[in-house]
């Protein structure tokens, strides 16, 4: 892991086209900015993991594991 | 163009139609895969499968999300609707599974749109968009 120190205002670039904006520190808290490319997503970390999660456990379902349309009604 | 054949682990051989591919060019969260379709029929119940093209073994269970949350909403940040470039998207939520129907949920807060046979999921910034929205809790309440 690459760890430096950066002020409000100074950017950090990630290869060409990805930059990081080191925008504000308020309190215990530091505004970020980043530009990416459309082909780049960008996700808060703990979203990222909450959904890959759910992804992982959508795709250990077995083929019979859903309901069938008149269980869900009983 | 031939279909694309796919050694399916849950559903035997599949062979799919070019016009049947979706293209995710992110592919799914954590997950990758940038070829999928969608394998069953929504006539046969609310659930269908996002099958990838590109590993037999790799599917998810989807719902459209409105069969089961009628107040349902999608709100996509500026990027992402600009990178969906479309006015109109069919929505999907994958579904994870459960051996009691009360365990069934769905993912309200990372929906697949889909539009001109390219896919992506996308993070949901309306409120009340949870990652496990129990699917089937009228069910539940109502056997209890």
């Amino acid at each position: 892991m690459l760890i430096i120190t950066r002020r409000p205002g100074e950017k950090i670039m990630v290869g060409d086209d990805i930059v990081v904006h080191v925008m504000e520190i308020v309190g215990n808290s530091v505004r970020v900015g980043i530009e990416a490319p459309r082909s780049v997503p960008v996700y808060r970390e703990e979203i990222w993991n909450a959904v890959r999660d759910e992804n992982r456990a959508a795709a250990d379902t077995a083929p019979d594991a859903l309901p069938k349309p008149d269980k869900q009604d009983a | 163009m031939p279909p694309v054949i796919v050694e399916s682990s849950r559903f035997g051989t599949l062979e799919i139609e070019e016009s049947a591919v979706i293209e995710f060019p992110t592919g799914l969260i954590g997950l990758g895969g940038t070829r999928w379709t969608l394998v069953g029929d929504i006539t046969d119940g609310p659930f269908q499968w996002l099958h990838s093209l590109e590993d037999g073994d790799l599917a998810l269970p989807v719902t459209n999300p409105w069969a089961f949350f009628a107040e349902y909403e999608v709100d996509l940040s500026d990027a992402d609707t600009a990178k969906l470039g479309a006015d109109e998207a069919a929505v999907l939520v994958t579904v994870r599974a459960s051996t009691e129907l009360a365990g069934f949920s769905a993912n309200l807060r990372a929906p697949i749109l889909i539009a001109e046979g390219r896919g992506h999921q996308m993070i949901n910034e309306a409120k009340d968009a949870p990652v496990r929205a129990p699917l089937f809790e009228i069910a539940e309440s109502a056997a209890a």
